[in-house]
């Protein structure tokens, strides 16, 4: 009422929605999909994207051409129109028949989520534009090391594997911890796009709560609370593994704990 | 995007806009600016849509129209109609934080709904209904237990679905266009919506042949447009155009324009509703 007043509008705010039965405990659902969705997605992302940085890197002109087309794609394209791409295009380009059919009409009953087609779409769309992101942000970290210090790596008689393994990988991994914080923020947020193809995330609970009690303000405040509160605790997270594997002596400007 | 960013929009404008635009109704917003700033739907089959040729246009659209002309005369000068997209999720916040004057599009009147922003008097009737594919077997709202029936979030028809058949799985679409995408895929077996809304989309289909609109109404919804809350001056000046509307029996004709034989989707009014029509005018 106090804020509603000083805010000038006519409003009557009623918090009790976000924890009363139902609303709370859909709230709750959504939470859980959003940290299961996000985190899967985010595994994805990690594993494709290690991949595509590496050949991004690599010398061998094929390999590095498809890498840079993928993260050309999905970096360049946005996500939404993404997610619809997955949800709605990609079972299509299968021909028509019962295999066609399960996709679209998945719905099974797991202990964790239901899984059907609106999750998987979301998870391929999330993991796979995330997974661009980080393939670029990995091949920033390993072409930030000088030149010389692959040569001398080469010259010292390393095969190119061992100079991965023992020289690129360990320094630029190390290096591209900061903004791979950022992106892993990011899934998070960006997972609320799910909402737009019917996947019950946070975002999606929040409009549930919102359309059957009309205190849209109140369901907005919480979901902003929700994500504010995921991005804090990765951020705290993150900046733990950025001084635990910080290099010493290496853009160390406060980062080193000694 | 559209729905998390302009819920998001919505209040970040409540906070930056909010405390000024109360001070004045909105017709002397209206005076003072000379624009009847108004929400409408762009699926919304033919209440208010977007057509081959790009143009927004529909029935509501007219009413819109309608209520600017009436502006117009009892202002003495022009005043411009300026159209704005609103969903399900944005309109009752978009007229509760006074961005948009008014919205016509396809509301159903509730009084949960009345808490928050002001009705005015009905401009339509129907009900939730299902839209099948034609020899899927399904007759009835029983007839979905147990299997995928989308929905458009935050209408009516979900809430009455979710209520009135529990054991359907319940899939949500930004829109009823993603809806009907949906479910000439064969991702949901029925989509749900007002009984004119999906017989607008079956018309708008490939091969309306194929679908059909099935089962009883099993919700009321009479359409509406949403006013803010305590601004009795607009409700009426709103209210009172549709009346002058029904009277001199233009509203009958803009009804047949778009619902008639020739309409874009055939809907013959029932008696029923003409009388209903008829008996919401009030004498002058």
């Amino acid at each position: 009422m106090m804020l509603a007043g000083i805010l000038g509008l006519q409003y009557e705010f009623r918090w009790s929605v976000l924890w009363e039965s139902p609303y709370g405990y859909w709230l709750l659902q959504g939470f859980k999909n959003t940290i299961v969705l996000s985190l899967l997605a985010w595994a994805i992302a990690l594993l494709l994207g290690i991949a595509l940085g590496l050949l991004r890197t690599a010398p061998w002109r094929l390999p590095r051409a498809i890498a840079t087309a993928y993260v050309e794609f999905f970096r360049n394209t946005p996500l939404l129109v993404q997610l619809f791409f997955w949800y709605f295009a990609v079972p299509q380009i299968l021909p028509a028949g019962p295999v066609r059919d399960a996709i679209n009409s998945l719905n099974l009953d797991t202990p964790i989520l239901t899984l059907n087609f609106e999750f998987l779409a979301a998870l391929a769309g999330l993991g796979v534009y995330t997974s661009a992101r980080v393939g670029e942000t990995i091949r920033a970290g390993i072409q930030s090391i000088p030149r010389q210090q692959t040569e001398a790596a080469l010259s010292s008689g390393l095969s190119l594997i061992q100079v991965y393994r023992h020289v690129l990988i360990p320094v630029g991994f190390r290096i591209v911890i900061p903004p791979m914080a950022t992106e892993f923020l990011s899934i998070f947020k960006n997972s609320s796009l799910a909402v737009t193809i019917g996947f019950a995330e946070v975002t999606f609970q929040t409009q549930q709560v919102n359309s059957y009690t009309f205190k849209g303000l109140e369901a907005v405040t919480a979901a902003t609370l929700i994500y504010l509160a995921i991005s804090l605790t990765i951020a705290a997270f993150m900046n733990r593994m950025e001084h635990r594997y910080a290099i010493p002596g290496l853009i160390a400007r406060g980062a080193v704990r000694e | 995007m559209r729905k998390s960013l302009s819920v998001f929009l919505t209040v970040l404008v409540m906070l930056a806009s909010a405390a000024p635009a109360l001070a004045e109704t909105v017709l002397e917003k209206i005076t003072r600016t000379g624009v009847l700033t108004a929400g409408t739907r762009t699926a919304s089959i033919p209440f208010a849509f977007i057509n081959e040729k790009n143009e927004w246009i529909g029935f509501s659209i007219d009413f819109l129209e309608a209520v600017r002309a009436r502006l117009e005369k009892k202002l003495g000068k022009p005043i411009k109609l300026d159209k704005k997209e609103v969903t399900p999720q944005t309109r009752i916040p978009l007229v509760a934080n006074r961005t948009i004057d008014l919205e016509c599009g396809s509301t159903t009147y509730t009084r949960g709904r009345d808490e928050t922003v002001d009705f005015t008097i009905n401009f339509f009737f129907t009900g939730s209904q299902l839209l099948v594919k034609k020899g899927s077997g399904i007759k009835t709202l029983a007839d979905v237990a147990g299997k995928r029936v989308g929905a458009t979030q935050g209408t009516t028809n979900e809430k009455a679905l979710r209520a009135q058949q529990p054991r359907a799985d319940v899939v949500t679409f930004m829109d009823h266009a993603a809806g009907f995408l949906a479910l000439e895929q064969g991702k949901i077996v029925a989509y749900v919506t007002d009984g004119i809304l999906l017989a607008g989309l079956a018309a708008k289909a490939r091969s309306p042949k194929d679908y059909e609109v099935v089962g009883d109404f099993f919700s009321k919804d009479p359409y509406s447009c949403i006013v803010p809350e305590n601004d009795s001056k607009w409700r009426d000046f709103v209210n009172h155009a549709l009346m002058e509307l029904i009277d001199s029996g233009k509203y009958f004709e803009m009804y047949d324009k778009w619902f008639g034989e020739k309409g874009v989707v055939a809907y013959p009014m029932s008696a029923q509703v003409r009388n209903y029509m008829l008996m919401q005018s009030m004498p002058e």
